[in-house]
């Protein structure tokens, strides 16, 4: 099992759950591997130097070293918003993927972003503006830099677009109703992918809560734990 | 692993410690030591954040201190980030002081470090400050955002009263300034009860006389003055938008005033910051002042700090300037 996680404030913020979901998936008898992407949380780089290609790198650098480690030749990706989406652009290329859960991915970048800005309008009404100006190269995104390259990068994504199946196997877990849920429901069905798809009235786990707490929504990570016993059985 | 923003190569290594090795922590070290090592700074989870901070900023933080020289432990606490809940019935302000002295303890022994500098955000910055006054291996502590009036289960005026105070520095400090908020005041949608009941408690502060809010030492006001007998140094780093920054001051008290005359503790204030400085901006601003201080805590310990580095900063903002917060 393999976690690809979000990136910025929505990787703080979920942090938690994943690492409930990977302790239960290693309960239920899975080997499962969390990482950082390059640039983000524990890893190596610097928030600037984010680069969605190299974080595609990175997904399949963690397959072969999970894959070395266990001896399993099976994967299962579970890529949580950002993360969801770049497992599917990264399973479309390689087609050895057995199974991925999709919760809640990114399907459109510029929307995702367009809720970010809005969402950095919005933390700025309720504290003082910051003064100096940053270095054109980038803008400040709820406290990480986002590089005019790496906006350019995430402007592209559009899952919408996929054609080849990103795995055998596919869950689709929608917690909210926006940003082309249901769109990517009807693209993958279009796939040779096996497609299953749950929604769930649970919290957006990613943003922000006013009193500072990480949410663990327990419906859907026992959700995923139990697809993917029934899928690897 | 070059450091890019300061060129100089650190190296960063993941660990596990503590007495059953539950403990999961990141050490950052200089790739190179020379001479004895420098004191070792302990990063302590700022709230239910992990180990990396909002916004990355514990990262940022680790890499410049060794970059200086420092080698760096951030940890997670026993059920916060990767580390392993405890099992036994120890409340958190108890668990995560044991927890602070088992990352020292791990740090002696691989490092070789004798002293220790203790950083921490919120709940972080109440448990270096409850460590620093339990182990005398602790020589200085940079407590950000420092929550001097801790909510209090048990008692319900006291409650109230914070809650008061909080948000009597949202309507000073936010919504004052905001449309939305003077359109929801004569529209009828705006919380009239609490705004009389802040509108009292200002004008209630505002007569209550200066001995009176002091006269009672808070034992906050009593571990000050035990740190500063021990000659350990504390930085309060608070942000401007935060309200924290007037309960310290309270809590305080006279206390705080003396020690910061004698230089044992300093205050800086970030201007236009909020609670978890969550803009780019205020990480840079932040960043700066953490480096400073803490140079400044080594080299006291050192004995080689001029007293240019160890006098109060033009930088920081005077206790009695009652503009700050405001």
């Amino acid at each position: 099992m393999l976690i690809c996680p979000p990136i910025g404030h929505e990787y703080v913020n979920c942090h938690r759950a994943l690492r409930q979901l990977s302790a239960r998936l290693a309960e239920a008898g899975f080997p499962v591997l969390r990482f950082d992407y390059y640039g983000c949380g524990d890893s190596a780089g610097i928030s600037e130097e984010g680069r969605v290609s190299r974080w595609l790198e990175d997904i399949s650098t963690a397959i072969f070293d999970l894959r070395q480690r266990t001896g399993l030749a099976q994967t299962c990706i579970v890529g949580l918003r950002l993360g969801g989406a770049l497992s599917t652009m990264i399973g479309s290329q390689r087609d050895d993927v057995e199974s991925m859960v999709l919760w809640s991915p990114v399907v459109n970048g510029k929307s995702y972003l367009e809720n970010l800005f809005s969402l950095q309008k919005e933390m700025l009404r309720f504290r003082p503006k910051p003064k100096r100006k940053h270095a054109q190269d980038h803008i400040d995104v709820l406290g990480f830099p986002l590089s005019r390259f790496l906006r350019g990068e995430l402007e592209k994504i559009d899952l919408l677009t996929v054609t080849e199946k990103p795995a055998k196997n596919i869950l689709l877990i929608q917690s909210d109703e926006g940003d082309g849920q249901s769109s990517l429901n009807g693209r993958l069905s279009r796939t040779e992918a096996r497609l299953e798809s749950q929604c769930f009235e649970a919290p957006q786990i990613w943003l922000p809560t006013a009193d500072g707490s990480l949410l663990v929504p327990s419906q859907v990570l026992q959700s995923i734990v139990a697809w993917v016993g029934k899928t690897h059985s | 692993m070059k450091n890019v923003v300061t060129n100089v190569v650190t190296k960063e290594e993941a660990v596990l410690f503590g007495e059953k090795k539950s403990l999961v922590g990141v050490v950052t070290d200089p790739a190179r030591v020379t001479g004895n090592p420098r004191a070792a700074v302990l990063l302590l989870n700022p709230g239910i954040v992990h180990r990396v901070g909002p916004g990355r900023i514990y990262v940022k933080i680790a890499r410049a201190l060794a970059a200086m020289g420092f080698v760096i432990l951030r940890f997670d606490f026993s059920g916060i980030g990767d580390s392993a809940v405890r099992h036994d019935n120890l409340r958190f302000e108890k668990s995560a002081v044991r927890e602070t002295q088992e990352a020292m303890k791990f740090l002696k022994s691989s490092k070789g470090v004798e002293h220790f500098i203790l950083l921490g955000g919120c709940s972080g910055a109440l448990i270096s400050f409850e460590t620093a006054c339990c182990d005398e291996q602790v020589l200085g502590a940079v407590l950000i955002n420092y929550p001097a009036a801790e909510d209090d289960d048990e008692d319900e005026d006291a409650n109230t009263d914070l809650k008061q105070r909080r948000a009597a520095h949202y309507y000073w400090n936010f919504a004052l300034f905001n449309l939305k908020s003077w359109r929801k005041l004569f529209t009828g949608r705006a919380n009239y009860r609490q705004l009389i009941q802040v509108l009292r408690l200002q004008v209630k502060r505002l007569f209550a006389s200066r001995s009176r809010i002091t006269a009672k030492e808070t034992p906050f006001a009593a571990n000050l003055r035990a740190l500063a007998r021990r000659n350990v140094r504390l930085t309060f780093l608070c942000s401007q938008g935060d309200p924290l920054l007037d309960e310290l001051r309270e809590a305080g008290g006279d206390e705080l005033q003396r020690s910061c005359a004698l230089g044992k503790v300093t205050l800086d204030v970030i201007p236009r910051s909020d609670h978890t400085f969550s803009s780019l901006d205020d990480h840079d601003r932040l960043l700066e002042v953490i480096l400073r201080r803490i140079k400044t805590m080594s080299l006291a310990r050192d004995g080689t700090a001029d007293s240019s580095e160890l006098a109060f900063p033009a930088e920081a903002v005077p206790l009695d300037n009652s503009a700050v917060g405001l």
